[in-house]
């Protein structure tokens, strides 16, 4: 019995398929680094639509935030890779379909720019009025402080909850793999079918996952604490 | 030198909504000159000081700056056109602002935060601009503290780097809405201090204050603003030794009882 639990165990099975799980964790990264800098500059433009002084605007920086930042990220997904090329597809007449990495990034980029938004906003909406009007009185245009002045504090401001906002994009990468973006998760399932060792294979998964987002979690928040002391000491 | 005065404001008016804030201002700031303005808390002391630099739009007359209208431009045609906000940046850079709350950006150090806008604004290079905010910080006593952050110094510090940053874009006259108003009084001095010099050196300034004493010593004006109007203008000697006006007498004997009997 105890035997059979250890070689249930086992990692070594884990071990020995690294390479191609290595590649498919190399998947993750790819995703969410390319969904992280989209949903960074969606969210951004999202909250500049929000705190504009023309309310059409603002209006429809709210519906962006509402729509995304309610919608599962698994529905989103699916609704991008499967009924979005259709929808187009019948827009312009043409059989239309997206890379499984496209879809994964767009899905995952709108999703978590609902949430970068509201994180910008507020931000923005915490920087004094006092320093943006000392900007306007030394001349400095719109666009410079929002450059020089808004965004670099915002930044500092938002980095506690942008890192547990980026953890948790990184763990929604997981989810596609049911698009067949062929990530660790993917791999993995793919492995257990030739093996069927689904103990050792999950397992391994779930303690690599785990093991990232708790160093990389942990390494940015003590840089991100100690750079915010040196200037609000 | 052209008798064109740094500062000419005509006839303002400002109102907020249904609120009438300024009702018709006008005045003069000769070159090199100081003037104080005084008055009761919401009598539009401030308005005005934002007015003059855009912060608020009039609602009616219009501010020269050195004989150039702030707010509008003259086309070809001779139509008055507002300006575009391109050329009140620009009209901007001639005026430093000093504010109650002086308003330093907190992630720059002191240097930064003098460097910045005469080199983002006035496109100075890097070297030329810190050279610049140097000096500037020489003429406030702050040059040792340069590279602190502005949350490490007391408020007077704080207040007289954000008169640095103003004197390094260089203006032709400076804006000081009750830049003490906010501060101890043992902070008070260091402040006062640093503004006489400038006085001193020749600055046009335009001065809203509830340091009597001060407005008294170093202003070659003081204005009396009451319900968006001047209701008293002349010379320090007259102004606070022998008000005319019943309201500005009730006003200086809260802060100067021995001047007004
Ligand atoms: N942006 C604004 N919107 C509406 N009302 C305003 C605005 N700014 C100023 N006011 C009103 O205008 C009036 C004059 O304000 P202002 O700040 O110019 O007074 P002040 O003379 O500077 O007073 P204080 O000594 O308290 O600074 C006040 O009644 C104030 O409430
Ligand atoms: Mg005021």
């Amino acid at each position: 019995m105890s035997a059979a639990l250890a070689e249930a165990l086992n990692p070594a099975v884990f071990w020995e398929y690294r390479a191609i799980l290595l590649k498919g964790l190399a998947f993750n990264f790819y995703v969410f680094a390319c969904a992280a800098a989209a949903a960074l500059i969606l969210g951004l433009g999202a909250a500049l639509l929000r705190v504009n002084r023309w309310r059409a605007l603002r209006w429809a920086g709210t519906l962006h935030v509402e729509i995304f930042r309610n919608a599962p990220d698994y529905v989103m997904v699916v609704w991008i890779h499967f009924v979005l090329p259709l929808l187009l597809g019948l827009a312009i007449g043409r059989r239309l379909e997206f890379p499984p990495f496209l879809s994964a990034v767009i899905a995952l980029g709108l999703v978590y720019s609902g949430y970068f938004a509201e994180t910008f906003r507020a931000g923005i909406q915490s920087i004094p009025l006092g320093q943006i009007e000392a900007g306007r009185a030394c001349g400095m245009p719109e666009r410079l402080i929002l450059w020089r002045v808004i965004l670099p504090q915002v930044v500092r401001r938002m980095l506690p909850e942008a890192v547990n906002q980026f953890v948790s994009l990184f763990k929604a990468t997981t989810i596609v793999s049911l698009i067949a973006v062929p990530d660790l998760m993917y791999q993995v399932s793919m492995v257990t079918q030739q093996e069927m060792r689904p103990l050792p294979l999950y397992t391994g998964a779930a303690l690599t996952y785990f093991a990232i987002v708790f160093l990389a979690a942990s390494l940015v928040r003590a840089a991100a604490e100690r750079w915010r002391q040196k200037v609000y000491a | 030198m052209s008798s064109i005065p740094a500062i000419s404001v005509v006839d303002v008016h400002k109102s907020f909504g249904p609120l009438a804030v300024l009702k018709g201002v006008s005045f003069d700031v000769p070159r090199g000159s100081v003037v104080s303005m005084i008055g009761a808390s919401g009598s539009g002391k401030s308005t005005l000081l934002r007015c003059i630099n855009h912060l608020e739009t009039p609602s009616a007359g219009e501010i020269y700056i050195d004989g150039e209208p702030m707010h509008f431009r003259v086309a070809g045609d001779g139509q008055r056109k507002p300006r575009p906000i391109a050329e009140i940046n620009r009209l901007r850079r001639d005026l430093g602002m000093v504010f109650q709350q002086f308003n330093l950006w907190p992630h720059m150090t002191v240097l930064g935060n003098v460097v910045e806008a005469p080199r983002r604004v006035r496109g100075l290079k890097r070297s030329e601009a810190g050279e610049l905010a140097l000096e500037c910080l020489r003429r406030v006593h702050l040059l040792d503290k340069a590279g602190e952050y502005p949350a490490r110094l007391s408020g007077g510090q704080q207040q007289r780097v954000a008169i640095a940053r103003a004197l390094a874009m260089q203006p032709k006259a400076m804006l000081f809405d009750e830049a003490t108003s906010s501060l101890d009084p043992e902070l008070t001095d260091e402040v006062l201090a640093v503004m006489r010099d400038l006085a001193r050196d020749g600055t046009t300034m335009i001065v809203v204050t509830h340091e009597m004493r001060f407005a008294r010593e170093v202003s070659d004006r003081v204005l009396f603003l009451h319900n968006g109007l001047i209701e008293e203008a002349g010379a320090p000697e007259e102004v606070f030794g022998a008000p005319k006006s019943e309201r500005c007498r009730q006003f200086l004997s809260k802060y100067l009882p021995k001047y007004v009997q």
